[in-house]
Protein backbone atom coordinates (compact mmCIF):
# COMPACT_ATOMS: atom_id res chain seq x y z
CA UNK A 1 0.00 0.00 0.00
CA UNK A 2 2.70 2.46 1.00
CA UNK A 3 4.71 1.68 -2.13
CA UNK A 4 1.63 2.46 -4.22
CA UNK A 5 1.26 5.74 -2.41
CA UNK A 6 4.89 6.58 -2.92
CA UNK A 7 4.47 6.07 -6.64
CA UNK A 8 1.47 8.38 -6.71
CA UNK A 9 2.91 11.25 -4.70
CA UNK A 10 4.64 12.70 -7.79
CA UNK A 11 1.28 12.59 -9.55
CA UNK A 12 -0.20 14.62 -6.70
CA UNK A 13 2.71 16.99 -6.38
CA UNK A 14 2.87 17.86 -10.09
CA UNK A 15 -0.56 19.50 -10.39
CA UNK A 16 -0.14 21.20 -7.03
CA UNK A 17 3.14 22.74 -8.19
CA UNK A 18 1.39 23.70 -11.42
CA UNK A 19 -1.29 25.53 -9.45
CA UNK A 20 1.18 27.17 -7.09
CA UNK A 21 3.18 28.49 -10.06
CA UNK A 22 0.10 30.08 -11.55
CA UNK A 23 -1.04 31.35 -8.18
CA UNK A 24 2.29 33.04 -7.44
CA UNK A 25 2.45 34.54 -10.90
CA UNK A 26 -1.00 36.03 -10.61
CA UNK A 27 -0.41 37.20 -7.05
CA UNK A 28 2.65 39.12 -8.16
CA UNK A 29 0.68 40.58 -11.06
CA UNK A 30 -2.19 41.60 -8.76
CA UNK A 31 -1.46 45.38 -8.72
CA UNK A 32 -2.27 45.49 -12.44
CA UNK A 33 -5.92 44.84 -11.72
CA UNK A 34 -7.97 48.00 -12.09
CA UNK A 35 -9.87 49.22 -9.07
CA UNK A 36 -12.47 51.81 -9.92
CA UNK A 37 -13.02 54.94 -7.84
CA UNK A 38 -15.81 54.67 -5.32
CA UNK A 39 -18.05 57.24 -6.98
CA UNK A 40 -17.49 56.20 -10.57
CA UNK A 41 -20.70 54.29 -11.03
CA UNK A 42 -23.87 53.51 -9.19
CA UNK A 43 -23.21 49.88 -10.07
CA UNK A 44 -20.24 49.60 -7.77
CA UNK A 45 -20.36 47.72 -4.52
CA UNK A 46 -18.10 46.69 -1.69
CA UNK A 47 -14.42 46.95 -2.50
CA UNK A 48 -15.40 49.29 -5.38
CA UNK A 49 -15.75 46.45 -7.86
CA UNK A 50 -18.04 46.89 -10.83
CA UNK A 51 -21.09 44.73 -11.44
CA UNK A 52 -19.22 42.83 -14.11
CA UNK A 53 -16.26 42.15 -11.81
CA UNK A 54 -18.57 41.01 -9.02
CA UNK A 55 -20.48 38.79 -11.43
CA UNK A 56 -17.32 37.14 -12.69
CA UNK A 57 -15.70 36.84 -9.29
CA UNK A 58 -18.67 35.47 -7.37
CA UNK A 59 -20.14 33.17 -10.03
CA UNK A 60 -16.93 31.74 -11.43
CA UNK A 61 -15.77 30.79 -7.97
CA UNK A 62 -18.06 27.76 -8.13
CA UNK A 63 -19.14 27.27 -11.76
CA UNK A 64 -18.86 28.50 -15.33
CA UNK A 65 -20.56 31.81 -15.88
CA UNK A 66 -23.61 31.98 -18.12
CA UNK A 67 -24.04 34.78 -20.66
CA UNK A 68 -26.39 37.65 -19.67
CA UNK A 69 -28.54 36.92 -22.72
CA UNK A 70 -29.34 33.42 -21.49
CA UNK A 71 -32.17 34.58 -19.22
CA UNK A 72 -34.77 37.34 -19.18
CA UNK A 73 -34.53 40.26 -16.76
CA UNK A 74 -37.18 38.72 -14.51
CA UNK A 75 -35.34 35.39 -14.48
CA UNK A 76 -32.07 37.09 -13.57
CA UNK A 77 -33.86 38.79 -10.65
CA UNK A 78 -34.83 35.40 -9.23
CA UNK A 79 -31.55 33.64 -10.04
CA UNK A 80 -29.34 36.31 -8.48
CA UNK A 81 -31.65 36.44 -5.45
CA UNK A 82 -31.18 32.67 -5.06
CA UNK A 83 -27.42 32.98 -5.52
CA UNK A 84 -27.22 35.83 -3.02
CA UNK A 85 -28.60 33.47 -0.38
CA UNK A 86 -26.44 30.53 -1.46
CA UNK A 87 -23.15 32.38 -1.94
CA UNK A 88 -23.60 34.88 0.92
CA UNK A 89 -23.04 37.96 -1.22
CA UNK A 90 -24.23 41.33 0.09
CA UNK A 91 -27.33 43.19 -1.05
CA UNK A 92 -25.18 45.87 -2.63
CA UNK A 93 -23.33 43.25 -4.67
CA UNK A 94 -26.60 41.62 -5.69
CA UNK A 95 -27.95 44.91 -7.07
CA UNK A 96 -24.72 45.67 -8.93
CA UNK A 97 -24.69 42.22 -10.55
CA UNK A 98 -28.35 42.41 -11.59
CA UNK A 99 -27.83 45.89 -13.00
CA UNK A 100 -24.87 44.66 -15.03
CA UNK A 101 -26.71 41.60 -16.34
CA UNK A 102 -29.73 43.64 -17.44
CA UNK A 103 -27.64 46.31 -19.11
CA UNK A 104 -25.49 43.79 -20.98
CA UNK A 105 -28.18 42.43 -23.24
CA UNK B 1 -97.20 55.49 -84.78
CA UNK B 2 -97.70 55.17 -81.04
CA UNK B 3 -94.81 52.78 -80.94
CA UNK B 4 -92.51 55.29 -82.70
CA UNK B 5 -93.54 58.01 -80.25
CA UNK B 6 -92.65 55.85 -77.25
CA UNK B 7 -89.28 55.05 -78.82
CA UNK B 8 -88.59 58.74 -79.34
CA UNK B 9 -89.45 59.55 -75.73
CA UNK B 10 -87.20 56.75 -74.52
CA UNK B 11 -84.20 58.25 -76.31
CA UNK B 12 -85.06 61.82 -75.45
CA UNK B 13 -85.29 61.31 -71.68
CA UNK B 14 -81.58 60.60 -71.06
CA UNK B 15 -80.64 63.62 -73.11
CA UNK B 16 -83.01 65.79 -71.05
CA UNK B 17 -81.67 64.36 -67.81
CA UNK B 18 -78.09 65.10 -68.97
CA UNK B 19 -78.91 68.71 -69.67
CA UNK B 20 -80.79 69.10 -66.39
CA UNK B 21 -77.82 67.69 -64.45
CA UNK B 22 -75.36 69.89 -66.30
CA UNK B 23 -77.47 72.89 -65.41
CA UNK B 24 -77.53 71.82 -61.78
CA UNK B 25 -73.72 71.44 -61.63
CA UNK B 26 -73.27 74.81 -63.22
CA UNK B 27 -75.55 76.33 -60.62
CA UNK B 28 -73.42 74.86 -57.69
CA UNK B 29 -69.99 75.77 -59.14
CA UNK B 30 -69.60 79.48 -59.59
CA UNK B 31 -66.15 79.02 -61.17
CA UNK B 32 -67.57 77.23 -64.12
CA UNK B 33 -66.25 73.70 -63.14
CA UNK B 34 -62.54 74.52 -63.04
CA UNK B 35 -60.14 74.51 -60.03
CA UNK B 36 -57.27 76.92 -59.63
CA UNK B 37 -53.62 75.76 -59.40
CA UNK B 38 -53.56 76.69 -55.72
CA UNK B 39 -56.65 74.58 -54.99
CA UNK B 40 -55.18 71.72 -56.96
CA UNK B 41 -51.95 71.79 -54.93
CA UNK B 42 -53.90 71.95 -51.66
CA UNK B 43 -56.04 68.98 -52.65
CA UNK B 44 -52.93 67.07 -53.71
CA UNK B 45 -51.25 67.70 -50.37
CA UNK B 46 -54.39 66.64 -48.51
CA UNK B 47 -54.62 63.47 -50.57
CA UNK B 48 -50.96 62.59 -49.92
CA UNK B 49 -51.42 63.19 -46.19
CA UNK B 50 -54.49 60.95 -46.13
CA UNK B 51 -52.66 58.28 -48.09
CA UNK B 52 -49.76 58.35 -45.63
CA UNK B 53 -52.08 58.12 -42.65
CA UNK B 54 -53.94 55.21 -44.24
CA UNK B 55 -50.71 53.32 -44.79
CA UNK B 56 -49.71 53.94 -41.18
CA UNK B 57 -53.04 52.60 -39.91
CA UNK B 58 -52.76 49.55 -42.13
CA UNK B 59 -49.25 48.85 -40.80
CA UNK B 60 -50.29 49.15 -37.15
CA UNK B 61 -53.28 46.96 -37.78
CA UNK B 62 -51.09 44.26 -39.28
CA UNK B 63 -48.72 44.28 -36.27
CA UNK B 64 -51.60 44.20 -33.83
CA UNK B 65 -53.18 41.27 -35.66
CA UNK B 66 -50.15 39.01 -35.00
CA UNK B 67 -50.95 36.93 -31.83
CA UNK B 68 -47.35 36.43 -30.58
CA UNK B 69 -46.54 40.09 -30.77
CA UNK B 70 -49.71 41.34 -29.17
CA UNK B 71 -50.70 39.79 -25.84
CA UNK B 72 -53.29 42.55 -25.25
CA UNK B 73 -56.96 42.02 -26.13
CA UNK B 74 -58.12 43.73 -29.36
CA UNK B 75 -58.77 47.42 -28.79
CA UNK B 76 -61.91 49.27 -29.83
CA UNK B 77 -60.33 50.74 -32.94
CA UNK B 78 -57.06 51.06 -34.80
CA UNK B 79 -56.52 54.63 -33.64
CA UNK B 80 -56.58 53.49 -29.97
CA UNK B 81 -53.93 50.85 -30.63
CA UNK B 82 -51.67 53.44 -32.15
CA UNK B 83 -52.08 55.80 -29.24
CA UNK B 84 -51.28 53.27 -26.47
CA UNK B 85 -47.85 51.57 -26.08
CA UNK B 86 -48.14 47.79 -26.21
CA UNK B 87 -46.91 46.18 -22.91
CA UNK B 88 -44.28 43.44 -23.23
CA UNK B 89 -45.29 39.81 -22.83
CA UNK B 90 -42.97 39.53 -19.83
CA UNK B 91 -44.68 42.42 -18.02
CA UNK B 92 -48.11 40.93 -18.51
CA UNK B 93 -47.25 37.29 -17.86
CA UNK B 94 -45.28 37.56 -14.62
CA UNK B 95 -47.37 39.79 -12.45
CA UNK B 96 -45.79 40.82 -9.18
CA UNK B 97 -44.19 37.46 -8.30
CA UNK B 98 -41.35 35.82 -10.22
CA UNK B 99 -40.84 32.13 -10.80
CA UNK B 100 -37.99 30.21 -12.35
CA UNK B 101 -37.04 26.56 -12.71
CA UNK B 102 -33.32 25.79 -12.56
CA UNK B 103 -31.49 22.53 -11.83
CA UNK B 104 -29.84 19.83 -13.88
CA UNK B 105 -30.24 16.42 -15.49
CA UNK B 106 -27.56 13.77 -15.83
CA UNK B 107 -26.87 10.30 -17.09
CA UNK B 108 -23.89 8.30 -15.82
CA UNK B 109 -22.22 5.06 -16.83
CA UNK B 110 -20.03 3.31 -14.28
CA UNK B 111 -17.91 0.20 -14.73
CA UNK B 112 -16.33 -0.73 -11.41
CA UNK B 113 -14.10 -3.63 -10.55
CA UNK B 114 -16.03 -6.34 -8.63
CA UNK B 115 -19.37 -4.75 -9.55
CA UNK B 116 -21.78 -4.96 -12.46
CA UNK B 117 -21.46 -2.03 -14.84
CA UNK B 118 -24.60 0.06 -15.20
CA UNK B 119 -26.20 3.23 -16.51
CA UNK B 120 -28.16 5.55 -14.29
CA UNK B 121 -29.99 8.83 -14.75
CA UNK B 122 -31.53 11.54 -12.63
CA UNK B 123 -33.46 14.77 -12.98
CA UNK B 124 -32.99 17.47 -10.36
CA UNK B 125 -35.27 20.47 -10.82
CA UNK B 126 -34.92 23.48 -8.54
CA UNK B 127 -38.00 25.64 -8.10
CA UNK B 128 -37.33 29.29 -7.32
CA UNK B 129 -40.28 31.46 -6.41
CA UNK B 130 -39.65 35.10 -5.54
CA UNK B 131 -42.80 36.32 -3.80
CA UNK B 132 -41.32 39.75 -3.15
CA UNK B 133 -37.82 41.17 -3.73
CA UNK B 134 -37.05 40.12 -0.14
CA UNK B 135 -38.89 36.80 0.15
CA UNK B 136 -37.80 33.69 -1.73
CA UNK B 137 -38.90 30.08 -1.64
CA UNK B 138 -36.53 27.54 -3.14
CA UNK B 139 -36.81 23.79 -3.39
CA UNK B 140 -35.00 20.98 -5.15
CA UNK B 141 -36.39 17.54 -5.87
CA UNK B 142 -34.21 14.66 -7.01
CA UNK B 143 -35.91 12.16 -9.29
CA UNK B 144 -33.72 9.12 -9.90
CA UNK B 145 -34.10 5.54 -11.02
CA UNK B 146 -33.98 2.88 -8.32
CA UNK B 147 -34.57 -0.85 -8.26
CA UNK B 148 -38.28 -0.48 -7.64
CA UNK B 149 -38.93 2.38 -10.04
CA UNK B 150 -38.50 6.12 -9.66
CA UNK B 151 -37.11 7.40 -6.37
CA UNK B 152 -38.19 10.86 -5.27
CA UNK B 153 -36.21 12.79 -2.70
CA UNK B 154 -36.65 16.29 -1.34
CA UNK B 155 -33.18 17.85 -1.38
CA UNK B 156 -34.18 21.19 0.13
CA UNK B 157 -37.27 23.31 0.66
CA UNK B 158 -36.54 26.63 2.29
CA UNK B 159 -38.06 30.07 2.74
CA UNK B 160 -35.60 32.94 3.08
CA UNK B 161 -36.09 36.59 3.97
CA UNK B 162 -33.53 39.30 3.22
CA UNK B 163 -33.48 41.29 6.46
CA UNK B 164 -30.94 43.82 5.16
CA UNK B 165 -27.89 43.93 2.89
CA UNK B 166 -25.89 41.72 5.25
CA UNK B 167 -28.38 39.39 6.97
CA UNK B 168 -30.65 36.71 5.50
CA UNK B 169 -32.99 34.55 7.58
CA UNK B 170 -34.09 31.09 6.46
CA UNK B 171 -36.29 28.26 7.71
CA UNK B 172 -37.13 24.83 6.36
CA UNK B 173 -34.97 22.07 4.96
CA UNK B 174 -31.68 23.37 3.61
CA UNK B 175 -28.23 22.19 2.58
CA UNK B 176 -25.88 22.06 5.56
CA UNK B 177 -23.87 25.30 5.68
CA UNK B 178 -21.14 23.57 7.70
CA UNK B 179 -20.34 21.43 4.65
CA UNK B 180 -19.21 23.80 1.91
CA UNK B 181 -18.97 21.05 -0.71
CA UNK B 182 -22.65 20.22 -0.38
CA UNK B 183 -23.74 23.86 -0.44
CA UNK B 184 -21.70 24.92 -3.44
CA UNK B 185 -20.17 22.12 -5.48
CA UNK B 186 -22.32 18.98 -5.25
CA UNK B 187 -24.56 19.74 -8.25
CA UNK B 188 -23.20 17.53 -11.01
CA UNK B 189 -23.01 20.35 -13.56
CA UNK B 190 -20.74 22.15 -11.07
CA UNK B 191 -18.85 19.14 -9.68
CA UNK B 192 -16.20 18.52 -12.33
CA UNK B 193 -15.88 14.75 -11.93
CA UNK B 194 -18.74 12.28 -12.48
CA UNK B 195 -18.82 11.27 -8.80
CA UNK B 196 -18.45 13.17 -5.54
CA UNK B 197 -15.59 12.96 -3.04
CA UNK B 198 -15.49 10.62 -0.09
CA UNK B 199 -16.07 11.93 3.44
CA UNK B 200 -17.79 15.19 2.46
CA UNK B 201 -20.55 13.46 0.46
CA UNK B 202 -22.32 10.34 1.74
CA UNK B 203 -19.66 10.37 4.43
CA UNK B 204 -19.04 11.93 7.80
CA UNK B 205 -20.63 15.36 7.28
CA UNK B 206 -24.27 16.48 7.15
CA UNK B 207 -25.82 17.23 3.77
CA UNK B 208 -29.36 18.44 4.32
CA UNK B 209 -30.85 19.51 7.60
CA UNK B 210 -34.14 20.79 8.97
CA UNK B 211 -34.09 23.94 11.07
CA UNK B 212 -33.49 27.67 10.90
CA UNK B 213 -30.49 29.66 9.77
CA UNK B 214 -29.05 33.16 9.64
CA UNK B 215 -26.49 33.98 6.96
CA UNK B 216 -24.92 36.68 4.86
CA UNK B 217 -21.73 38.46 3.92
CA UNK B 218 -20.09 41.75 4.77
CA UNK B 219 -16.96 43.73 3.91
CA UNK B 220 -14.16 43.51 6.43
CA UNK B 221 -11.62 46.18 5.53
CA UNK B 222 -9.95 45.04 2.34
CA UNK B 223 -11.41 41.55 2.80
CA UNK B 224 -14.90 40.15 2.60
CA UNK B 225 -16.35 37.71 5.10
CA UNK B 226 -19.33 35.41 4.80
CA UNK B 227 -21.13 33.45 7.47
CA UNK B 228 -23.97 31.00 8.07
CA UNK B 229 -25.15 29.75 11.47
CA UNK B 230 -28.00 27.35 12.07
CA UNK B 231 -30.04 25.39 14.58
CA UNK B 232 -31.35 22.03 13.41
CA UNK B 233 -32.73 18.69 14.53
CA UNK B 234 -29.22 17.29 14.41
CA UNK B 235 -27.94 13.77 13.74
CA UNK B 236 -28.98 10.52 15.36
CA UNK B 237 -26.46 8.22 17.04
CA UNK B 238 -26.76 4.66 15.72
CA UNK B 239 -26.62 2.26 18.67
CA UNK B 240 -28.28 -1.00 17.67
CA UNK B 241 -26.80 -1.83 14.26
CA UNK B 242 -23.74 -4.11 14.60
CA UNK B 243 -22.31 -2.80 11.33
CA UNK B 244 -22.81 0.91 12.09
CA UNK B 245 -22.84 1.33 15.89
CA UNK B 246 -21.34 4.68 16.86
CA UNK B 247 -21.92 6.30 13.50
CA UNK B 248 -24.07 9.38 13.03
CA UNK B 249 -27.21 9.16 10.92
CA UNK B 250 -27.51 12.59 9.30
CA UNK B 251 -30.93 11.91 7.78
CA UNK B 252 -32.58 12.40 11.14
CA UNK B 253 -35.48 14.48 9.89
CA UNK B 254 -37.86 13.41 12.64
CA UNK B 255 -35.84 14.40 15.69
CA UNK B 256 -35.01 11.78 18.33
CA UNK B 257 -34.56 14.19 21.24
CA UNK B 258 -35.16 17.75 22.47
CA UNK B 259 -31.56 18.77 22.00
CA UNK B 260 -30.89 20.78 18.86
CA UNK B 261 -27.69 20.83 16.86
CA UNK B 262 -25.86 24.12 16.45
CA UNK B 263 -23.49 24.70 13.58
CA UNK B 264 -22.24 26.99 10.91
CA UNK B 265 -19.43 28.12 8.72
CA UNK B 266 -17.35 31.27 8.45
CA UNK B 267 -15.53 32.05 5.22
CA UNK B 268 -13.00 34.74 4.46
CA UNK B 269 -12.05 36.01 1.03
CA UNK B 270 -8.36 36.67 1.28
CA UNK B 271 -6.59 39.66 -0.31
CA UNK B 272 -5.59 37.53 -3.31
CA UNK B 273 -8.59 37.55 -5.62
CA UNK B 274 -10.29 34.20 -6.02
CA UNK B 275 -8.94 32.75 -2.76
CA UNK B 276 -11.27 31.81 0.09
CA UNK B 277 -10.64 29.92 3.32
CA UNK B 278 -13.43 28.60 5.52
CA UNK B 279 -14.15 26.80 8.77
CA UNK B 280 -17.31 24.84 9.49
CA UNK B 281 -18.52 23.16 12.65
CA UNK B 282 -21.49 21.45 14.30
CA UNK B 283 -22.16 20.12 17.76
CA UNK B 284 -25.14 18.11 18.98
CA UNK B 285 -26.39 15.47 21.38
CA UNK B 286 -27.34 12.71 18.95
CA UNK B 287 -28.50 10.00 21.37
CA UNK B 288 -32.12 8.91 21.74
CA UNK B 289 -33.96 10.76 24.48
CA UNK B 290 -34.30 8.81 27.74
CA UNK B 291 -31.51 6.34 26.94
CA UNK B 292 -27.96 6.07 28.34
CA UNK B 293 -26.81 7.74 25.12
CA UNK B 294 -28.84 10.91 25.71
CA UNK B 295 -25.86 12.83 27.08
CA UNK B 296 -23.34 11.75 24.46
CA UNK B 297 -22.13 14.76 22.49
CA UNK B 298 -20.80 14.86 18.96
CA UNK B 299 -18.55 17.39 17.26
CA UNK B 300 -17.52 18.02 13.72
CA UNK B 301 -14.97 20.42 12.33
CA UNK B 302 -14.28 21.16 8.70
CA UNK B 303 -11.72 23.39 7.00
CA UNK B 304 -11.77 24.30 3.34
CA UNK B 305 -9.74 26.24 0.82
CA UNK B 306 -11.06 27.37 -2.53
CA UNK B 307 -9.19 29.15 -5.29
CA UNK B 308 -10.34 29.97 -8.81
CA UNK B 309 -8.37 32.23 -11.07
CA UNK B 310 -7.84 33.02 -14.73
CA UNK B 311 -4.12 32.90 -15.22
CA UNK B 312 -2.35 34.52 -18.19
CA UNK B 313 0.85 32.68 -17.38
CA UNK B 314 -0.82 29.28 -17.72
CA UNK B 315 -3.13 30.42 -20.53
CA UNK B 316 -6.18 29.18 -18.71
CA UNK B 317 -8.18 28.88 -15.52
CA UNK B 318 -6.97 27.13 -12.39
CA UNK B 319 -9.60 25.78 -10.05
CA UNK B 320 -8.53 24.38 -6.69
CA UNK B 321 -10.83 23.03 -3.99
CA UNK B 322 -9.84 21.23 -0.82
CA UNK B 323 -11.80 20.28 2.27
CA UNK B 324 -10.94 18.16 5.28
CA UNK B 325 -13.23 17.20 8.15
CA UNK B 326 -13.03 15.51 11.54
CA UNK B 327 -15.88 14.11 13.61
CA UNK B 328 -15.79 12.94 17.19
CA UNK B 329 -18.42 11.32 19.41
CA UNK B 330 -18.04 11.09 23.19
CA UNK B 331 -17.13 7.75 24.72
CA UNK B 332 -20.01 5.30 24.90
CA UNK B 333 -20.49 1.55 25.32
CA UNK B 334 -22.71 -0.01 22.69
CA UNK B 335 -24.75 -3.13 23.45
CA UNK B 336 -23.42 -3.12 27.05
CA UNK B 337 -25.25 -6.32 28.03
CA UNK B 338 -24.50 -8.21 24.84
CA UNK B 339 -28.22 -8.63 24.19
CA UNK B 340 -27.83 -7.44 20.60
CA UNK B 341 -25.05 -9.88 19.94
CA UNK B 342 -22.14 -7.51 19.29
CA UNK B 343 -21.33 -5.95 22.66
CA UNK B 344 -20.13 -4.70 24.88
CA UNK B 345 -18.40 -2.51 22.31
CA UNK B 346 -16.34 0.56 23.05
CA UNK B 347 -13.84 2.34 20.83
CA UNK B 348 -12.35 5.73 20.06
CA UNK B 349 -15.17 7.17 17.99
CA UNK B 350 -13.29 9.50 15.68
CA UNK B 351 -13.43 9.73 11.89
CA UNK B 352 -11.80 11.98 9.40
CA UNK B 353 -11.55 12.46 5.68
CA UNK B 354 -11.53 14.92 2.87
CA UNK B 355 -10.41 15.69 -0.63
CA UNK B 356 -8.22 17.93 -2.74
CA UNK B 357 -9.05 18.64 -6.34
CA UNK B 358 -7.33 20.69 -8.98
CA UNK B 359 -8.66 21.46 -12.44
CA UNK B 360 -7.20 23.29 -15.40
CA UNK B 361 -9.04 24.60 -18.44
CA UNK B 362 -7.05 26.30 -21.23
CA UNK B 363 -9.47 29.18 -21.69
CA UNK B 364 -6.82 31.52 -23.08
CA UNK B 365 -5.24 29.41 -25.79
CA UNK B 366 -5.76 30.40 -29.41
CA UNK B 367 -7.44 27.16 -30.50
CA UNK B 368 -11.17 27.38 -29.79
CA UNK B 369 -11.64 23.62 -29.69
CA UNK B 370 -9.11 23.22 -26.87
CA UNK B 371 -10.79 25.89 -24.76
CA UNK B 372 -13.68 23.53 -24.08
CA UNK B 373 -11.56 20.81 -22.46
CA UNK B 374 -10.85 20.67 -18.74
CA UNK B 375 -8.48 18.29 -16.99
CA UNK B 376 -9.17 17.31 -13.38
CA UNK B 377 -7.17 15.52 -10.73
CA UNK B 378 -8.59 14.55 -7.33
CA UNK B 379 -7.43 12.79 -4.22
CA UNK B 380 -9.96 11.81 -1.57
CA UNK B 381 -9.98 9.52 1.42
CA UNK B 382 -11.97 8.48 4.46
CA UNK B 383 -10.74 7.05 7.76
CA UNK B 384 -13.26 5.31 9.96
CA UNK B 385 -13.02 4.87 13.71
CA UNK B 386 -10.15 2.50 14.54
CA UNK B 387 -11.53 -0.61 16.21
CA UNK B 388 -15.08 0.35 15.41
CA UNK B 389 -17.59 -1.49 13.23
CA UNK B 390 -18.70 -0.42 9.81
CA UNK B 391 -17.08 0.48 6.57
CA UNK B 392 -13.36 0.19 5.98
CA UNK B 393 -10.95 3.03 5.30
CA UNK B 394 -10.77 4.07 1.69
CA UNK B 395 -8.50 6.15 -0.51
CA UNK B 396 -9.01 7.14 -4.13
CA UNK B 397 -7.07 8.91 -6.87
CA UNK B 398 -9.04 10.11 -9.85
CA UNK B 399 -8.18 11.70 -13.16
CA UNK B 400 -10.82 13.15 -15.42
CA UNK B 401 -11.35 14.99 -18.65
CA UNK B 402 -14.40 17.15 -19.36
CA UNK B 403 -15.60 18.61 -22.61
CA UNK B 404 -17.84 21.66 -22.08
CA UNK B 405 -20.53 21.82 -24.74
CA UNK B 406 -21.92 24.95 -23.08
CA UNK B 407 -21.45 26.87 -19.82
CA UNK B 408 -23.43 24.26 -17.92
CA UNK B 409 -23.43 21.26 -20.24
CA UNK B 410 -20.55 18.81 -20.15
CA UNK B 411 -19.39 15.38 -21.19
CA UNK B 412 -17.14 13.85 -18.52
CA UNK B 413 -14.78 10.90 -18.52
CA UNK B 414 -12.87 9.70 -15.47
CA UNK B 415 -10.81 6.82 -14.19
CA UNK B 416 -10.63 6.16 -10.47
CA UNK B 417 -8.05 4.16 -8.53
CA UNK B 418 -9.97 3.02 -5.47
CA UNK B 419 -8.17 1.29 -2.60
CA UNK B 420 -10.32 0.07 0.28
CA UNK B 421 -7.90 -0.80 3.08
CA UNK B 422 -7.06 -4.53 3.07
CA UNK B 423 -9.41 -5.28 0.18
CA UNK B 424 -8.98 -5.84 -3.57
CA UNK B 425 -9.20 -2.62 -5.50
CA UNK B 426 -12.50 -1.29 -6.79
CA UNK B 427 -11.09 0.80 -9.61
CA UNK B 428 -13.74 2.33 -11.82
CA UNK B 429 -14.31 3.95 -15.18
CA UNK B 430 -17.01 6.60 -15.26
CA UNK B 431 -18.67 8.54 -18.05
CA UNK B 432 -21.31 11.17 -17.60
CA UNK B 433 -23.37 13.63 -19.61
CA UNK B 434 -24.83 16.48 -17.59
CA UNK B 435 -26.87 19.52 -18.46
CA UNK B 436 -27.55 22.41 -16.09
CA UNK B 437 -30.39 24.80 -16.79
Amino acid sequence: MSSKLNRRYPALIAPVLFAIAGFCWEALAEPKRSIKPENESSGTADMQLSGEELWTMNCQRCHNIRPPTMYSNAQWDVIVHHMRVRANITGQEQRAIVEFLKSSK
Amino acid sequence: MKKIFHHFIAHLMPVLVFFVLCGSVDAQDPDGGYVSRKEYEELKQQMLALKKELESIKKEKTVAAQPAASPVPPAAGPSKQIAEPIPSLEDLALGTTKFHIAGYAESTFEAQNRSISSFEASFNPIFLWELTPKLLFESQIELSLGEGGTDVELEFAQMTYLLNDYITLGVGEFLAPSNVFVERFQALWINKLPDRPLAVYDGILPEKIVGAEIRGGFPLGPLRANYAFYVSNGPKLITDDPSAAGMLDWDNFADNNDDKAVGGRVGLFLPVAGLEAGYGFETAKPGDQGTPFAHVRSWLHSVDLNFTRDCDFLKGRIDLHAQYAWTRVDHAVFDPTGALGFGPLSFSNKRDGGYAQIAYRPTKVDVDFLKNFEAIFRWDHLNHAPGGPGAIDEERWTIGLDYWVGPSTALKLAYEWDNPHGQPNTNAFLAQAVMGF
